[in-house]
């Protein structure tokens, strides 16, 4: 009950929404608020029940061979905890600075919610489809919320990119209907291990390629640094930080279940591909003079990451990619709100405009430079914790590429994130020519963003110094056996 | 009958695909995406036929098609209905903004 309510209640918000509006025609950041904490909650609950007590509720009392079945087990929870906590500092930030004024963008906010916890909790490929299509949809069209040439242009881009890896995705869901004859998860990961080999290598390839196009990995990433970049600050934080990880989970689901026992060149795919969005990533971000979009390429760095822990199919590779999964949420989300921020008090994105911030906003600087730390990966902060972790599990899984891959890519992001930063401190020349930058706009205050940015760089260090508990690392390691042990996935649904 | 079926879907699969890649004109674009679209569900349709299966309506004798895939079409149809609705409403926001439809003169859409 608790799962339905988990994708209910965020679609109800989104379908009321539009009607207080036609009513009152005005919307009371109250209300918006007020949704929110419930959608919020029960996303939550549906994480405690999935977390200690697995459970699966089938729609309508249907049987899982032919009706939905919706599942939530210990990688569900660990994602459904961090869209909440992502969404809800996403919200937080669009409410400080909009108020309750565009119902557009809460009906669109509400929608992409929902769809998000469908898509964490659903145990059906077809329904996996529909959801990550209405999240699409709604993803969409808040990147191109402003209206912008560049929002309109990165929406479209999106739209054709995002839409071709939905059709990739149905198509794949087509050939394992063909093949099989269902489409629950845990039916079709003992139904695949017995059909023809040509068979299964068109539905990985189909599937793999489309949420790899869905996820922003090096060779198809083109819509990700425009959608990332020119969406609103709370969007950019919003799509980074939490999207994306949505769309990590699909893939995670999808490979662990279908092609763990079955076909492991998928995983090697995987590998290669997460290797190759560490290092382009990276050099692209190199070359990049707008903030948000070096922000945005540190995202594809950041993925590969992600991607070549889960490459290496072990429990302890999906728990590190996890890890940093979470991570790469509290530090991109802080980043870019940081960043969106500072950038709207001086009026520019640019790098080299970006001077003199340390002397006026001193406070947020240091939060940008913990993030970056934590980003770049030194030591104490979480950020070096996920990434030692991806290193020896990949290291474990055979190969030391990736890991080497990995070390040069943290020395590139080094040097990119240490130029913002030397930009930041740099005194800049507004201020020596009598005309100081801060007296024809004056600061806004933006209390709600800094609390979170705030607690996200202090649950930075938090995390990172907690990965050496051991009662951490159990949890971190049990969601990892969680994902890979897909016999009890297939009890826990079928009841066997 | 059916392998022609699938063969025609794939061929068109590939055709949608190659005019997205290719083509620098937005509305071959989205011409591009909806034959993709229209190839996928083609192929979705086709799996559901039984050879001399009769139509799935309820006081039927003998053996019906598979009806599912009939469901799944639908579904995949209202989706791609407003893929393709939003993309062409983003298409006319940029028409209205550079007076043109060709990629080569809209700027920020590369790299």
């Amino acid at each position: 009950m608790t799962l339905v309510l988990a994708i209910m209640l965020p679609l109800l918000s989104a379908f009321l929404i539009p009607f207080f509006h036609l009513a009152r025609k005005t919307l009371s950041a109250g209300l918006i608020s007020i949704m929110g904490l419930a959608s919020i909650s029960a996303a939550l609950a549906a994480a405690y029940t999935g977390w200690y007590s697995p459970a699966v509720s089938l729609m309508g009392g249907w049987a899982p061979d032919i009706g939905i079945a919706l599942v939530g087990d210990r990688l569900s929870s660990a994602f459904l905890l961090l869209t909440s906590i992502g969404s809800g500092a996403a919200l937080a930030c669009a409410l400080e600075k909009f108020g309750g004024g565009p119902w557009r963008f809460y009906a669109l906010f509400f929608l992409l919610l929902g769809s998000m916890n469908g898509i964490l909790l659903t145990g059906d490929l077809f329904n996996l489809f529909v959801f990550y299509e209405i999240f699409s949809v709604a993803a969409y069209l808040l990147v191109a919320f402003s209206m912008s040439w560049q929002a309109l242009e990165a929406g479209l881009k999106y739209l054709v990119l995002g839409t071709i890896g939905a059709l990739f995705i149905l198509l794949g869901t087509a050939f394992t209907f063909m093949a099989t004859g269902v489409l629950n998860m845990a039916l079709l990961a003992e139904a695949l291990a017995s059909i023809p080999r040509e068979t299964l290598t068109a539905i990985s390839a189909c599937l793999v390629l489309g949420l790899t196009i869905k996820t922003g990995a090096f060779p198809v990433h083109f819509w990700l640094p425009d959608a990332h970049s020119s969406a609103q600050t709370a969007v950019s934080a919003l799509l980074s930080g939490v999207l994306i990880k949505v769309s990590i989970y699909a893939l995670m689901r999808v490979c662990y279940i279908f092609f763990l026992g079955t076909n492991g060149t998928v995983f090697l795919a995987i590998t290669v591909t997460g290797s190759l969005s560490v290092l382009g990533g990276h050099l692209m971000a190199l070359r990049q003079d707008d903030i948000k979009r070096l922000l945005a390429y540190s995202t594809v760095a950041q993925i590969g990451y992600i991607l070549i822990g889960i490459g290496c199919a072990s429990a302890a590779g999906a728990a590190a990619a996890v890890f940093h999964a979470f991570n790469h949420m509290l530090m991109k989300m802080g980043l870019f709100i940081t960043a969106g921020n500072l950038s709207e008090e001086k009026g520019t994105r640019e790098i080299c405009g970006l001077t003199g911030l340390w002397k006026s906003h001193p406070v947020w600087v240091a939060v940008f430079a913990v993030l970056s730390a934590a980003i770049v990966g030194i030591p104490p902060l979480n950020g070096f914790m996920s990434k030692w972790f991806i290193i020896l599990s990949s290291a474990g899984a055979g190969t030391v590429i990736p890991a080497l891959v990995i070390a040069a890519g943290t020395v590139i992001s080094a040097a990119y994130y240490l130029r913002i930063l030397s930009a930041f401190i740099s005194p800049g020349e507004g201020s020596s020519s009598g005309l100081p930058p801060s007296v024809p706009r004056k600061p806004r205050r933006r209390s709600i963003s800094f609390a979170i940015v705030g607690s996200f760089a202090l649950l930075c260090l938090v995390l990172g110094v907690m990965a050496f508990s051991p009662f951490f690392r159990e949890c971190f390691s049990s969601i990892g056996q969680t994902a890979v042990d897909v016999e009890a996935y297939v009890g826990l649904v079928t009841g066997r | 009958m059916i392998l022609l079926s699938y063969a025609t879907a794939i061929i068109i699969f590939c055709i949608g695909l190659y005019t997205i890649m290719v083509r620098r004109n937005l509305f071959k674009t989205v011409l591009g995406l909806a034959l993709m679209e229209s190839a996928v569900l083609l192929i979705i349709v086709s799996s559901g036929y039984i050879p001399g299966g009769v139509p799935p309506i309820a006081p039927f004798s003998g053996q019906a098609v598979n009806p599912l895939p009939h469901a799944f079409t639908l579904t995949a149809i209202v989706i791609g209905a407003s893929d393709i609705a939003l993309a062409l409403a983003f298409i006319v926001k940029l028409h209205r903004h550079y007076r043109t439809v060709d990629l080569d003169r809209i700027r920020g859409l590369r790299g």
